[in-house]
């Protein structure tokens, strides 16, 4: 644990339900992807444009598409989480953080920042459903590759919290600290539902908003914890009782 | 002949101010680029720019934080603003215009060309 001093938050407590202001946040968030790839087309059309230039654009193209894609596809998700059943089963969330760190590889790659496993010899197991851990863990990983400084890596960590036989996820990054109004900011825009667009800085907190969702499915919660040089958003499942047979 | 005319763009999208950056650069314009409010205002001290191109949801703060900031001082008060934002829509240049907000420019249905006609349009 670093000697950082660490501010905690809770940030599913009080969420509600999704209303029609869904529908702005959602709207809002998709513009900023689609206005990039339709400006990169653009460049693209320029014949000046030099082969290798043209490949960059199009590769740029594709990881912000994917990324608008990630989006949308959990904004549906989210919506069918009330009529939907999800199993759940025990987990080695490293295998997850794994995968995600393979299939975000390029994308962190082309904005100069890595994604890491911080392996366990000890593999810690949890309850959890597989496809919403996973959209929970590709969500922070999103958000850490926004606010992570370039050249520095993003660390998936997963550990035993002492209370309550809970797994913690966590996607640590390293980037300018969160002045305290920033944070207090954070914190009323994750007690809340999604809030106007002129009241929000950058985001609206819709893709947090969304993995609280997720947790609360799985019977976890999400927080996040302020460092002098970055912050970690995690989520915390139960332990699966299999860890008594390890 | 005449100096360059010196752009702060503050943009923290890095791939679209790159593009902004090209097309300014292209333009004949100096180009200094931000991520956020507080390296911007690092930069306005150092560059000295003749206009400041602003998206206004910016990681960290929102360009209003930067704007209120700017105006406390006479001379990066001065300074005129371009907003170039995907919100251009929700905003009017008459409610902006008291933070030195000269053109505003929707980055959603812009053409580059909109950019650089933005920025000449200040020196006229």
């Amino acid at each position: 644990m670093s000697a950082d001093r660490e501010e905690h938050e809770d940030l599913g407590t009080d969420l509600h339900i999704y209303d029609v202001s869904s529908l702005t946040a959602a709207a809002h968030e998709l513009k900023a992807p689609l206005a990039l790839v339709r400006q990169i087309a653009l460049r693209l059309e320029d014949e000046n444009v030099t082969p290798a230039e043209r490949q960059r654009l199009l590769s740029q193209i594709t990881l912000t598409s994917e990324r608008a894609l990630r989006l949308t596809s959990d904004l549906t998700k989210s919506a069918r989480l009330e009529d939907a059943l999800f199993e759940l089963e025990p987990i080695n969330p490293e295998q997850i953080c794994r995968d995600i760190v393979s299939e975000l590889a390029p994308l962190f790659s082309a904005h100069q920042r890595e994604l890491a496993v911080v392996h366990r010899s000890h593999p810690l197991l949890l309850v959890a459903n597989r496809d919403l851990l996973r959209r929970i863990i590709m969500n922070f990983s999103d958000n850490a590759l926004h606010y992570s400084q370039p050249g520095t890596v993003v660390h998936l960590q997963i550990q035993a919290l002492k209370r309550g036989g809970m797994i913690r996820v966590g996607v640590r990054d390293y980037g300018p600290a969160l002045s305290s109004d920033m944070w207090r900011t954070l914190r009323k825009k994750l007690a809340n539902s999604p809030q106007s667009i002129h009241a929000r800085p950058q985001s609206s907190g819709l893709g947090l908003f969304i993995a609280s969702q997720f947790a609360d499915a799985m019977n976890g919660r999400i927080g996040a914890t302020r460092h002098r040089d970055g912050a970690t958003f995690y989520v915390e499942l139960q332990a699966s009782q299999q860890l008594s047979l390890l | 002949m005449s100096e360059l005319k010196t752009v702060l763009l503050v943009e923290d999208d890095p791939w679209l101010a790159e593009l902004e950056v090209g097309v300014l650069q292209n333009a004949g314009y100096k180009v200094a680029h931000s991520p956020h409010a507080p390296s911007a205002i690092v930069a306005i001290d150092e560059v000295h720019p003749d206009v400041i191109v602003l998206d206004v949801l910016l990681t960290g703060s929102t360009a209003f934080a930067l704007l209120h900031e700017l105006q406390s001082y006479g001379d990066t008060g001065a300074v005129p603003i371009i907003l170039c934002t995907n919100m251009a829509e929700a905003l009017s240049l008459e409610d902006v215009a008291r933070y030195g907000v000269k053109r505003i420019v929707d980055k959603t249905t812009m053409h580059p060309d909109d950019l650089v006609a933005a920025v000449r349009s200040v020196f006229l």
